[in-house]
């Protein structure tokens, strides 16, 4: 997934950017509302953390105004007010969910997790793809009985088909997906990354559709 | 407690007593004036009786045939006459008396002029160069009688005066003091949670200041408890953050040292990390608690509330949450929403700390607004159930716990006027704890207005 991560807090943003990307996700970090305005005009996002107390504004404000403008985003609320009537005013502003610091990285993770699940219409973390018994929660496959490694990066990839079965990726669009602003891509970054996934999972596990892009297969 | 003195009352009595005895004063006074106005009256009426009299009574001695034989003037008609008179001459002897005329209350024969007895007014006149006398004399219980009539004419009416003027006076008084009546019901009717200023335009300038007193008063009441509760939510959030970033470095630090000695001292830190979290969470909340503002000006709904708190809950608990609510619609108390929540999840966090493992918790509110939150475990003794709402209390028998959680829920139960109740077993069972507070439910207003 591609997340905006919208914390001013220097140090927690850091640790909350690596904690993200180590998830396999590619994630843009800003610390002002301002920022993240623009980031939000550039870029198709699947994900914003946002932080409430900004300085140069409320997070709430900045939430319900992409809402008002029919932005659907997932929006999980990182916020240091604790308050039920906080919480409530973030989710009726329309977050999807709120979590209070200080939280737990692997607690930001599985919300994460469970948010991008929602969206892609398939809350059961628990998918079977052929002899692929995949479990998103604690990004785990297996076959036979047999755990199966990936990279974070393979694994974002995966995810990414996951996510929407029967849909055609661009080669451009699965780059957007894995990278954040300013990180080198190689040209043959996702060819390489999609032959490791079809060494490890199968052959067939992601078809490509010559000159359009690639999609979820069998295993 | 002694009752409040009336000041309707005070002024009915007051001002009737007052009115009553300037009524009796000028009562006095008058029959003192129409005591000397009648004498004045009856004295003249005598002067000139005596000067009819006289002319016709020595007429008559002079013509007759025996001038020293005395005579009795014969009564014209039964009734008894308002004077007596007398006639005599130089030696005093009677030449003529009226019918009736006793000598013996008569005086000195040669009176002239006017002269009071006990018993009678006299008036003497003397004619041909004081050869014969005249006098007359009248009864002063006559001039006593007249008197006593008009004083009780005078009196009469304060009979009517004293009902009338308390019945008037009290409809006057209640019909002046109907703004600080209005001023009063302004005051009952409102929410116990509502610091509003109280607006009263109609108060009479005697009360006005009182209202501008307590309308200050409110205003500077709810300033302290606004800044208080900015100062535990700005506090709250100046801890949180930085707590925050330390944690998830350490947690980095965890996740990226290696196996031995420097990853379980990330463990250690981050433990001890997450042990300060959630006590300075405790102790904010504690202060939210006792500082006050856990009341709330309007109504909230309960069922709401309980229910986010509980599924928040429901995500990071070993054991399942089980939540009962009431079938009907929405259970409303005058409790501040956040106050609640903290209420709530202390009493569930203590279950699930101390419940027994594997057994759900069971959190239900009844549609009077009772919250109970029951656990299964081991029965904990009456003496230490009495000592755990106090603060940084354990259970002696539990490894963890107990501190502040119960503490805090019993401090804004004891805020909203409700109490929090402990009870081992718990009720229906052998085993267990149960934990409740009953609120006090906000019934839906009537129509005119007025909260039920």
């Amino acid at each position: 997934m591609r997340v905006l991560l919208i914390e001013d807090a220097t140090e927690l943003g850091q640790a909350v950017r690596e904690q993200i990307a180590d998830d396999g996700h590619a994630v843009d970090w800003v610390q002002r509302l301002d920022h993240a305005e623009l980031s939000v005009r550039s870029t198709a996002y699947d994900l914003i953390l946002l932080d409430l107390m900004l300085p140069d504004g409320r997070g709430i404000d900045f939430l319900r105004k992409r809402r008002r403008g029919g932005d659907t985003t997932p929006v999980i609320i990182l916020t240091a007010r604790d308050q039920l009537s906080d919480r409530i005013a973030g989710l009726n502003a329309g977050a999807d969910d709120y979590l209070v610091k200080p939280f737990d990285l692997s607690e930001l993770s599985a919300r994460v997790a469970a948010v991008a699940r929602r969206y892609s219409g398939n809350p059961n973390p628990r998918i079977q793809l052929g002899e692929l018994s995949i479990d998103l929660s604690d990004r785990t496959i297996r076959r036979a009985g047999e755990t199966i490694a990936l990279t974070a990066r393979e694994w974002a990839l995966f995810e990414a088909f996951l996510q929407r079965p029967g849909a055609l990726f661009s080669k451009a669009q699965l780059e957007v997906r894995l990278y954040a602003f300013g990180a080198e891509i190689e040209s043959n970054a996702i060819e390489v990354h999609i032959s490791h996934l079809r060494k490890k999972l199968g052959f067939q596990v992601v078809q490509t559709i010559r000159g359009m892009g690639y999609r979820l297969g069998s295993a | 407690m002694k009752a409040a003195p009336s000041l309707q009352k005070r002024l009915v009595y007051g001002l009737t007593l007052g009115i009553a005895l300037f009524w009796l004063a000028a009562t006095v006074v008058s029959g003192l004036v129409v005591q000397h106005r009648l004498n004045q009256a009856f004295d003249n009426a005598m002067r000139e009786t005596a000067q009819r009299i006289l002319p016709l009574a020595v007429l008559d001695v002079l013509n007759r045939d025996e001038p020293g034989t005395p005579q009795r003037v014969a009564p014209l008609n039964t009734r008894p006459a308002d004077f007596a008179y007398l006639l005599r001459d130089r030696q005093g002897n009677i030449l003529l008396q009226s019918s009736g005329a006793d000598p013996a209350i008569f005086g000195a024969w040669s009176l002239s002029g006017f002269a009071t007895t006990t018993t009678h007014r006299l008036y003497g006149a003397s004619a041909l160069r004081e050869t014969l006398f005249l006098q007359i004399a009248e009864p002063l219980a006559r001039r006593r009688q007249a008197v006593l009539d008009a004083t009780i004419a005078l009196l009469l009416p304060l009979l009517l005066l004293i009902p009338a003027s308390v019945f008037g006076i009290w409809l006057f008084v209640r019909f002046s003091l109907r703004s600080v009546r209005s001023y009063r019901r302004a005051i009952e009717v409102r929410g116990a949670g509502n610091l509003s200023a109280i607006h009263m335009e109609q108060l009479p300038a005697e009360i006005r200041p009182i209202a501008d007193a307590v309308n200050r008063l409110i205003d500077r009441l709810r300033h302290a408890l606004e800044t208080e509760r900015r100062f535990a939510a700005n506090s709250a959030h100046e801890l949180r953050t930085p707590l925050a970033t330390a944690l998830a470095q350490v947690q980095r630090l965890r996740h990226d040292a290696p196996d031995g000695p420097l990853q379980d001292r990330a463990i250690r830190i981050e433990a001890s990390l997450g042990e300060l979290s959630r006590l300075s969470e405790k102790l904010m909340q504690l202060a939210k608690a006792e500082g006050g503002g856990v009341l709330a000006e309007v109504p909230q709904d309960l069922v709401v509330l309980l229910s986010h708190v509980v599924q928040d809950l429901q995500r990071t608990a070993r054991v399942a949450v089980e939540l009962a609510l009431p079938p009907r619609g929405p259970v409303r108390s005058l409790i501040d929403p956040d106050a609640f929540a903290i209420l709530a999840r202390n009493l569930i966090e203590n279950a699930l700390k101390h419940g027994a493992p594997g057994c759900a918790i069971e959190v239900g509110l009844s549609d009077t607004a009772r919250l109970t939150v029951v656990n299964a475990g081991a029965v904990v003794a009456p003496a230490e159930l009495a000592r755990l709402t106090r603060h940084f209390v354990r259970g002696g028998s539990r490894t963890e716990g107990f501190g502040l959680g119960l503490a805090i829920a019993s401090t804004i139960a004891r805020g909203v006027g409700a109490e929090l109740t402990l009870v081992s077993p718990a009720t229906g069972r052998i085993d267990g704890f149960e934990a409740s507070v009953q609120f006090i439910p906000d019934l839906p207003r009537r129509s005119d207005g007025h909260s039920a």
